[in-house]
C-alpha cells in the first residue's frame, strides 16, 4: 500500500470563489503542517484529502485510497475537523461510542475503545457529560479522541491545539509525536507559527489557495536565496568581526548589536558563510553563540507572502 | 460485509431516533398527526352529547319511532298532536308577506330527531335527522382520510420530517459526524429514511387508529360490533396499512428532496399541486403519483365534496383504481426509483456548511 498522501494538480473552486488552485503534493509520514492565514485553503486541502468536499479537477489519493471511498479511507484516516458543532444532546462518551458503533462495531468493543481513548485524552471525568456543556478545550479534546479512537493511520487535525492550556497542548503535541514515531501521517492545520515550527516535521505554506512552499522548514528556507537568511552572533569585538566578514565575502548586510557584544548579519549562502565563519573564529575571537534568526516559519512566511503574514 | 452494512445502519437509526423523535423542531408534526384525532373527537362528543339530549327528551315527552313514523303530509296539527302528544320543541310564525302561518313541532324517539313544519295547520314538511350511522361515518371517514389525513396531515408530516433528516444535519453543522466514519452514503441514506419511516409510521398510524377509536365512541354499540364482525378489522388494518405506505411513500420523495434542494418547501408545494390535481389528471399521469396508489388500496372510496363546484366535477377524471397487489407494487416501484436517485445524491453530497 503507497504510503503517503497525493495531491495531483488538483483544484477546488467554489463557485466563482478559489478553494485551493493547482495543488500538487506528496505528504510522507510524519508531522506536516499546513500553514496559513485564514483563507489560504487549509481546511479546503483538509476536506479534500477526507471527502468532505469534492475537487473541481485533479486527483488525491490517501494511501492509495481515493476520498470518494469512505467506507475504505476513514478505517485509516481519522479526521478532528474546524466545526464546533455536535449531534443533539450526546455526552462524550455517547459522541465516541456512537462514532465507533458506526464502524459496524460491537456494543462491548465499542463501549472499551470508548473508556481507552477517553482517558488517552483526560476526558475521563467529564465523560458522561453533554457535550454541548464542555468548554472549548474539552471539546477540542472530544473531537481528537473522535479522530483517533479508531486507531487510524492517517491522523488529520484542523486547528488541533485552539483553546488548549499549556499542559493539555503539551500532552496532545506529545502524542502527535508519538504518532509520528510510529510512522503514521499527522497532518495539522494552523495559524499560530510557533506551534507547528516547534513539531513540524515539514511543512506545507499556502497562501490564497497555493502552495507557495512546501519541505522541512529549514529545506524551505534554503531554497528561498533571494531572501538573506539572518544569522545572529553573540561575540566579542563586534566591530572588528563585522569587518572580517565583509572582507570575506557571502555578507549581504551586518548590523551592530546596540550593546556591542554582537551582531545580526546577513547572507545568501548560510553554508559558505558557516565555513567562513569557522575560519574568522580561528583568528581569536570570543564567540559565545551563533544561531539563525530567521529560520522559522514566521520568517519564511513574511519573505513569501509579505503583507499576508498569519496570526501570530 | 451485508453483516457490517446491517450494523452500521441500526448505529445510524439509534442515532436518529432520538432525533426524530424527541426534537422540539418536530413538535409540530405531532399536532398534525393529532388535528384529525381531535376533529373526530370533537365530532363523537357532540354525538354523544346529541344522544343524551333526545334521551332525555324522550323521557319527558315519549313517543315511539313507529307512531313517528306513522305520521304523514296532509295530516293536521290537532291531528299529530292526538297521535304523537304534545312535542318537546314548538313554536310558531306568522308569514304575513304569504299570508300564511307556519308551526313547528319537534319530538324525538330517543334516537332521531323528528322536524314536522305546517303551513296554516297541514303537515307540509318532515325531516328526520337520524343519529349518525356506522355506515355513514365511514363515509365521511374515508373522505376525510384520503383528503386531508393523507394529503395534509401524512403528508406535510413527512415533509418535516424525511426533508430534515440530511437537511436539518446541514443547518445544524452536524452532518459531518457521519461523513467521518467509513459508512457508504447509500447505508446512512437508508439509515436515516428508516429511521424517519419509523418515527411517521409510529406517529401517523397511532393517529390513524386514535381517529377511528374516538370515531366508534358515538357509535350504538351492537351496531359497531356487527360492524367490527363485518367489514370491521379489514377496514382498520387497511386504513393502518395506507398510512404506512404513504409514510413510506412520501418519505421518499421528501428524503430526496432534503438531499436536492436547499430549500425543501418549493418541492414539497410543487408535489402538493401535482397530488391535489390527481383527481383531474389522466390516466396515464396519474399513476406517476403516490395518492393515485394510496387510494387504490383505501378501503372505502371516498366520494368527491357534494359542495364541489360543477366545473369542477367535470374536469374529475375518473381512472380505474389499481389493484392492491399493483397499487403495492407500483407505489414500491416509485420509492425505490426515488430512492436510488436520492442514494446517488448523497454519494456526490459535499460539506460545506457556510454556503447551506
Amino acid at each position: 500500500m503507497p504510503d503517503e498522501v497525493l495531491f495531483e494538480n488538483v483544484s477546488r473552486f467554489y463557485g466563482d470563489v478559489l478553494g485551493v488552485n493547482r495543488v500538487t503534493l506528496s505528504i510522507p509520514p510524519g508531522i506536516t503542517s499546513l500553514v496559513g492565514p485564514n483563507g489560504s485553503g487549509k481546511t479546503t486541502l483538509m476536506n479534500l484529502m477526507t471527502g468532505l468536499v469534492r475537487p473541481t479537477r485533479g486527483e488525491i489519493l490517501v494511501l492509495g485510497i481515493s476520498p470518494q471511498d469512505p467506507e475504505r479511507l476513514f478505517k485509516l484516516v481519522g479526521y478532528s475537523t474546524q466545526f464546533d458543532s455536535y449531534p443533539r444532546g450526546l455526552t462524550g462518551f455517547q459522541f465516541i461510542h456512537s462514532y465507533l458503533r458506526l464502524f459496524g462495531m460491537s456494543d462491548s468493543d465499542a463501549s472499551s475503545a470508548t473508556a481507552r481513548v477517553i482517558e488517552r485524552v483526560n476526558l475521563g471525568d467529564a465523560a458522561h457529560r453533554k457535550v454541548a456543556g464542555y468548554s472549548k478545550g474539552m471539546r477540542q479534546r472530544i473531537k481528537l479522541a473522535q479522530a483517533i479512537a479508531h486507531n487510524p493511520r492517517v491522523l488529520v487535525l484542523d486547528e488541533p491545539l485552539n483553546g488548549l492550556d499549556p499542559l493539555v497542548r503539551a500532552e496532545t503535541i506529545a502524542l502527535f509525536r508519538e504518532y509520528a514515531a510510529e510512522g503514521r501521517h499527522v497532518i495539522v492545520s494552523s495559524h499560530i507559527l510557533h506551534e507547528v515550527d516547534t513539531i513540524s516535521d515539514q511543512v506545507i505554506l499556502l497562501a490564497n489557495g497555493y502552495v507557495v512552499a512546501e519541505g522541512q522548514i529549514k529545506g524551505v528556507r534554503d531554497e528561498m536565496r533571494e531572501h538573506p537568511m539572518q544569522v545572529l552572533i553573540r561575540c566579542s569585538r563586534s566591530q572588528e568581526m563585522a569587518a572580517r566578514l565583509f572582507e570575506q565575502g557571502h555578507l549581504v548586510e551586518a548590523k551592530l548589536h546596540s550593546d556591542g557584544g554582537g551582531l545580526l548579519v546577513k547572507t545568501r549562502d548560510a553554508d559558505k558563510f558557516y565555513r567562513m565563519l569557522n575560519r574568522v573564529a580561528l583568528d581569536g575571537f570570543d564567540i559565545e553563540s551563533v544561531a539563525p534568526a530567521d529560520d522559522n516559519v514566521n520568517s519564511l512566511y513574511e519573505y513569501l507572502i509579505g503583507g499576508e503574514e498569519p496570526t501570530r | 460485509m451485508m453483516s457490517v452494512w446491517l450494523a452500521q445502519v441500526a448505529a445510524v437509526i439509534r442515532l436518529e431516533m432520538k432525533k426524530t423523535f424527541l426534537s422540539k423542531r418536530g413538535l409540530w408534526v405531532y399536532l398534525l398527526a393529532l388535528a384529525p384525532v381531535a376533529i373526530w373527537g370533537l365530532h363523537s362528543a357532540i354525538e354523544m352529547q346529541g344522544a343524551e339530549e333526545r334521551r332525555v327528551l324522550n323521557a319527558a315527552h315519549p313517543v315511539s319511532t313507529e307512531v313517528l313514523e306513522s305520521i304523514q303530509r296532509g295530516m293536521s296539527l290537532e291531528e299529530v298532536e292526538e297521535k304523537a302528544g304534545a312535542p318537546h320543541t314548538k313554536f310558531n310564525v306568522n308569514q304575513r308577506g304569504r299570508g300564511r302561518r307556519m308551526d313547528v313541532n319537534q319530538y324525538t324517539d330517543g334516537r332521531d330527531l323528528f322536524t314536522f313544519t305546517f303551513f296554516n295547520g297541514n303537515l307540509a314538511q318532515v325531516q328526520r335527522r337520524t343519529r349518525d350511522t356506522v355506515a355513514e361515518d365511514n363515509l365521511i371517514f374515508a373522505g376525510v382520510f384520503q383528503f386531508f389525513f393523507l394529503r395534509l396531515a401524512v403528508f406535510f408530516g413527512c415533509v418535516g420530517v424525511f426533508t430534515n433528516l440530511f437537511r436539518g444535519e446541514l443547518l445544524d453543522k452536524s452532518l459531518h459526524y457521519y461523513l467521518l466514519a467509513p459508512l457508504r452514503r447509500e447505508v446512512l441514506m437508508l439509515g436515516k429514511y428508516i429511521a424517519g419511516l419509523t418515527a411517521t409510521t409510529v406517529i401517523f398510524t397511532t393517529s390513524a387508529a386514535l381517529q377511528m377509536w374516538v370515531l366508534s365512541l358515538h357509535f350504538d354499540k351492537a351496531e359497531y360490533a356487527s360492524y367490527m364482525d363485518g367489514p370491521g378489522w379489514g377496514n382498520t388494518f387497511a386504513y393502518l396499512g395506507v398510512t404506512v405506505a404513504a409514510c413510506l411513500g412520501y418519505g421518499s420523495v421528501f428524503l430526496a428532496a432534503g438531499l436536492l434542494f436547499k430549500n425543501p418547501i418549493l418541492p414539497a408545494a410543487l408535489v402538493e399541486a401535482w397530488e391535489s390535481a390527481n383527481l383531474f389528471l389522466p390516466a396515464v399521469l396519474k399513476k406517476i403519483s403516490i395518492i393515485f396508489y394510496l387510494q387504490s388500496l383505501c378501503p372505502v372510496v371516498a366520494t368527491p365534496d357534494a359542495d364541489m363546484p360543477k366545473i369542477l366535477k367535470l374536469l374529475i377524471n375518473a381512472a380505474e383504481p389499481a389493484s392492491a397487489p399493483v397499487a403495492i407494487l407500483g407505489l414500491l416501484a416509485v420509492t425505490a426509483g426515488v430512492l436510488v436517485i436520492a442514494g446517488r445524491q448523497a454519494r456526490r453530497l459535499e460539506i460545506n456548511y457556510s454556503t447551506d
